[in-house]
């Protein structure tokens, strides 16, 4: 809502200091996003044009002499509608035009000027306010040497306020003018206009036949006399948005800013009859709009018929056979209100939005709209000669009685945590002209119906608590004893960033929406149980994504195609399917990890991403892990393996498929995916503490040749396996294939530590236990020992 | 010759040999030919025998003397070697010191996270829990019992993302406020915070992200108050601007707050004085909050008559904006290592 501080004048005394007004209005009502005047000029006054004469050497520009009282100057215009005996705006030098362009005396192909003969434009009004191409030519009534902006009322300043949808009061200057009035605790006087009627008698009949029309009113004009409004109306239109057009037009654009009632005009002698039924469209009904477009009409689209034919559509938009023109002689002024909703709904559809659309949709003071008739009859009888027929024709179904909301002092200071006592209320309620009545401190609030968004104690809390000022609320605590925390599964996803991030991974966040193609990528195939969006703004954002490493994957192509090649990655994101959301973690690794710059290291392989995801496990806690080897499509034929837990499949590792890294550019990427919620239900809950052994330890080391597809967790599965209550833990501590071995075959050195919690170990006895487990190993896998 | 004057030339001669020696196979031949069993020292104990006792007293004297001096004066040299030997092996180990060393680097957390975790720990530090809820929301939790009835301007379709006609992905993390409530049967008092994502159909470009973090709270109880929701919003603008802020309430508006209020924080930039960045206002909007409209508790299983309270939303990349003075909210999502590294 853009507000003219002129016009706002009229019904309250605004005489404060702007930079106040904006503050003080933003702090106890809504947003001002800026104040500021309508034009940045100075020192431009009203000219005559004695002569105007083409110049010597140059086509298209006139030399004029401009009496400006005080004597007469020369001044070159290149403007084509410039002529003698005009009155014009005129820029002598040291004057200030609009973006800070200061005139200064000049000569033009030699030609002297001394300022500047101006348009609407070069003040500061954006043509679509005046359509005007060449210099504006005033009325011949301006004063010679007087103000050009007082003459043209631009000498006004623009408050633009952001509402927030509840406030529809104050898309009005009536309801901005009782806010400003309650702020800064002065009067507001609004007239009611009185309208002197002709001889003729109005001869409609209106009724409804829909409950989305709530009001109708109806007035029928004569004699109008269509021409420019004055200067100060149009003005005022100007700050407020709106382009002038005629007077008919302009008064009633200038009664709904002025009281936010939309109007519309009908030309009555193109009206078919003289009846108004108002009605919901008919199952196909189409109705030609005001910009001469065919619409299609459903049947919860309100229109305004003559009986038979609809002639506007309710709110939203008039129509082209009853659309006033210049020729027009008398109209059917309609004020009146319709069903918020329903006058959404069709405007939206149709994107047919306008400022009485916004109005409508926003809900109006059902008191304003007879109001708002009689005001626009006598702006017409004032600026369009009119004559207003007696007797307006009209129902009205509104509630137009206040209500009334009852609501106790204990109440207000309960909720807003304040001491106020019975006089400051009164005092904030005799501000907001809400009228009252007191008994031991509680009150019963008549509110006006122009304040439709109050509807209940807490509303009225609101009104009270803004007018007195939030500055002046306490800054305490709640006093409510709660033991705060974070739930152990919170604190278990906290575990694993904190993991990871020590283990060198970088956390990323990517978009949960990705497009199709790159959900089925991972998977390799279709799934079915995908969670598509019905509206969609693009296919690459379509549907929820299956997996954290498909984002993964573009963070990991981004750095590649900036040579950054050696990035580790993880995101704790979801897995979207339409049964479930599942919180998941996805790791992605490609190049080297912890790179040392200047010496000879080893690429990532399989093994790096294992060690991280058995130091995320060990900090975690989550024992008996296996790696099950696996084929997926889209991975690596032999480098890819379920991720178990306890026998649950919790995830997988592996390593992307040369096919699949290609597509999004990539070479050697290992992923990892885990179900953070599987994690969290397997991992072992509690420490189970041993003390620290006292007797030392015995370590044997074995090695043996064996088939190579032989998997060491089966060699040492097997030594485990043995009954030997002393043997701690057996590991692979080398691996060697080459030289001195035959091709097949691989060789296993594997470490046995001993230990006794008891007694310190006999040697005999464990050398006894290496002979059993080498015979185990070479009975069970052909192995040979070396 | 006088014993005395042998031991003395014999030491003259230890010390010149000493001198030369630079080798420990060396030293052991000196100390053989100076201390052995065949050394002069030796000879002269051997010619001893035929002195008188108390001549034998005097020079054995002498000559122990003299064997500890010899014995002194080879460990030294003993010594001396040993250390440029030392020495002449780390000559062998020169590094350029002036080369890094290998670039072993802990990971970090996504800048959203850090933010939301820091706001996590501020509110449990104060007794809020955390809780979260599902992204995909049903009509009825992510709107209805929000006080956004069917056909509240707030819903237009066109604005929120739908899977169904009755499921869409949340808008605002206010759907678990509303379950937690329902949770805790209309009973004990609710003081949590909500964070997560939520989802709105808009275009991406600078200021706007289809999908971007929000942090919610909520404290209802019999006596919570608006100055509680002013005090509590206060220690949040100090704990992410700095001490020393002031925040501003103005008047809003939110369909499941009454009353409802932007915050505002004073300008970290020019201290409420008036700046570009915080467009000559002196204030920066961090957020909006209210007091919980009856409906939204009614609906939720909360008696009016009995309890209030108060809920806040803060958007967590406008604040990541604000504090770092990031320019784009894309950034987040695009996670450059570069940007994201620089969030410590
Ligand atoms: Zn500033």
């Amino acid at each position: 809502m853009k507000v003219s501080i002129n016009w706002l004048k009229e019904y309250v005394d605004v005489s404060i200091d702007m930079g106040t007004l904006k503050t003080q209005f933003t702090e106890h009502s809504q947003e001002v996003d800026s104040i500021h005047p309508l034009v940045q000029v100075r020192d431009i006054i009203v000219g005559h044009v004695l002569t105007c004469e083409p110049h010597p050497d140059a086509d298209k520009l006139s030399v004029c002499s401009v009496d400006i009282k005080l004597n007469t100057v020369q001044i070159v215009c290149g403007a084509d509608n410039v002529a003698a005996s005009q009155k014009v705006i005129v820029a002598l030098p040291g004057a200030v035009l609009d973006k800070g362009l200061v005139i200064e005396p000049t000569t033009i192909r030699g030609v002297e000027s001394n300022g500047m003969i101006c348009s609407l434009t070069e003040l500061g009004i954006a043509q679509k306010y005046h359509g005007e191409t060449g210099i504006h030519v005033l009325n011949d009534d301006a004063v010679i040497g007087s103000s050009a902006l007082e003459t043209l009322a631009l000498d006004d300043v623009v408050m633009t306020l952001d509402l927030t949808p509840n406030r529809a009061d104050l898309l009005s200057m009536h309801g901005v003018a009782y806010d400003v009035g309650a702020i800064f605790n002065k009067p507001v006087s609004i007239e009611t206009p009185s309208v002197t009627y002709g001889e003729l008698k109005n001869p409609m009949t209106i009724k409804t036949q829909t409950d989305a029309c709530m009001s109708y009113y109806g007035a029928v004009i004569d004699d109008l006399v269509i021409k420019e409004s004055p200067s100060w109306m149009k003005t005022r239109l100007i700050a407020a948005g709106i382009r002038p057009i005629n007077n008919v037009v302009d008064i009633t654009n200038y009664v709904l800013i002025e009281t936010g009632q939309p109007l519309h005009a009908f030309d009555f002698d193109a009206l078919n009859s003289e009846t108004i039924v108002v009605r919901n469209a008919v199952k196909d009904e189409t109705f030609v709009t005001l910009d001469d477009k065919k619409r299609h009409l459903e049947p919860q689209d309100i229109v305004i018929t003559d009986g038979q034919k609809a002639v506007a559509l309710g709110g939203v938009m008039g129509g082209a056979a009853t659309e006033v023109t210049r020729e027009t002689k008398s109209i059917l002024l309609e004020s009146a209100t319709f069903n918020p909703i329903t006058i959404r709904k069709t405007s939206s559809r149709l994107d047919l939005r306008s400022e009485s659309s916004l109005r409508f949709e926003r809900g109006i003071d059902p008191k304003k709209t007879q109001f708002a008739l009689m005001r626009a009859c006598a702006l017409l009888v004032e600026h369009a000669s009119a004559t207003v027929r007696q007797n307006t024709a009209f129902f009205d179904y509104n509630d137009l009685k206040d209500k009334v909301l009852r609501l106790s002092l204990v109440k207000i200071n309960h909720v807003l945590g304040t001491n106020l006592d019975v006089s400051m209320v009164q005092s904030v309620l005799n501000r907001l002209q809400f009228d009252f009545e007191m008994t031991q401190e509680v009150f019963n609030i008549k509110v006006p119906t122009r304040r439709q968004d109050i509807q209940t104690y807490q509303d009225l809390i609101e009104e009270i608590a803004r007018l007195i000022g939030y500055s002046q609320l306490p800054e305490t605590l709640p006093l409510n004893r709660t033991v705060g925390g974070l739930s152990p599964y919170q604190a278990f996803k906290r575990s694993i960033r904190r993991a990871l991030i020590g283990l060198s991974l970088n956390e990323v966040i990517n978009y949960a929406l990705v497009d199709l193609d790159r959900n089925n990528d991972l998977t390799g195939k279709p799934t079915n149980n995908m969670v598509f969006l019905a509206n969609p703004l693009s296919e690459q954002h379509q549907v929820l994504t299956l997996s954290p490493l498909n984002g993964l994957m573009d963070v990991l192509s981004y750095h590649r195609a900036r040579k950054m090649n050696d990035v580790q990655l993880f995101e704790i994101g979801k897995r979207y399917t339409t049964h479930k959301e599942t919180e998941t973690l996805g790791i992605a690794l490609m190049g080297h990890y912890q790179p040392q710059a200047w010496k000879a290291h080893q690429p990532i392989d399989f093994y790096t991403l294992k060690g991280i995801i058995q130091a995320l496990f060990e900090s975690l806690n989550i024992q008996e892990v296996t790696y099950d080897k696996t084929e997926l499509d889209a991975y690596h034929p032999h480098q890819t393996a379920w991720i178990k837990v306890q026998s649950h499949k919790v995830g997988h590792i592996a390593k992307l498929h040369p096919t699949t890294a290609r597509r999004y550019d990539l070479e050697d990427v290992y992923v990892c995916e885990l179900n953070i919620e599987k994690l969290f239900k397997y991992k072992t809950p509690k420490v189970d503490y041993q003390p620290v052994q006292r007797y030392p330890q015995m370590i044997r080391d074995v090695a043996i040749a064996l088939k190579e597809d032989i998997a060491s967790k089966q060699v040492i599965d097997a030594i485990q396996d043995l009954p030997f209550t002393a043997l701690k833990e057996a590991f692979v501590f080398d691996v060697y294939q080459g030289e001195h071995l035959d091709e097949d075959k691989k060789s296993l050195a594997i470490r046995l530590v001993f230990e006794d919690s008891t007694q310190t170990l006999e040697a005999d006895m464990i050398d006894q236990h290496m002979r059993v487990v080498a015979d185990t190993l070479v009975n069970i896998f052909d192995a040979e020992l070396r | 010759m006088s014993t005395q004057a042998q031991i003395n030339a014999l030491e003259k001669a230890l010390e010149k040999e000493l001198n030369m020696c630079q080798k420990f196979a060396e030293l052991n031949d000196i100390k053989a030919q100076y201390l052995g069993k065949k050394s002069q020292l030796t000879d002269l104990m051997k010619a001893m025998k035929d002195s008188t006792p108390e001549e034998k007293r005097e020079l054995g004297q002498y000559i122990n003397q003299a064997k500890s001096t010899f014995n002194a004066m080879i460990e030294a040299k003993k010594t001396a070697l040993e250390a440029a030997s030392v020495r002449a092996k780390l000559n062998q180990e020169t590094l350029d010191l002036s080369l890094p060393g290998p670039d072993y680097t802990l990971g970090q957390s996504h800048v959203l996270t850090q933010i939301i975790e820091s706001i996590e720990d501020l509110f449990v530090g104060m007794g809020y829990v955390i809780k979260e809820g599902p992204e995909l929301e049903s009509d009825a939790y992510n709107f209805e019992k929000l006080n956004l009835p069917k056909d509240h301007p707030a819903r237009d379709m066109q604005d929120s993302f739908y899977i169904s006609k009755h499921t869409l992905l949340r808008t605002h993390t206010s759907p678990v406020q509303v379950r937690t409530m329902l949770e805790y049967g209309g009973k004990k008092p609710v003081k949590i915070i909500c964070p997560g994502k939520v989802y709105r159909r808009d275009d991406d470009d600078a200021t706007h992200s289809h999908q971007f973090m929000q942090i919610e709270g909520l404290v209802v109880d019999k006596n919570t108050t608006m100055s509680d929701l002013k005090g509590t919003l206060r220690i949040v603008a100090e704990h992410l601007f700095g001490a020393q802020r002031e925040i501003r309430l103005r008047p809003s508006y939110f369909p499941f707050t009454e009353p409802s209020v932007e915050v505002d924080v004073t300008c970290a930039q020019c201290h409420g004085a008036g700046c570009p960045m915080c467009k000559h206002t002196g204030y920066i909007e961090i957020l909006g909050a209210g007091m919980v409209h009856d409906a939204v508790l009614e609906a939720s299983g909360y008696d009016p008559k009995i309890y209030q309270g108060f809920a806040f939303g803060i958007g967590v990349e406008r604040l990541a904006m604000l504090k770092y003075g990031i320019e784009d909210i894309r950034n987040f999502y695009i996670n450059d290592l570069r940007f994201l590294k620089q969030f410590k």
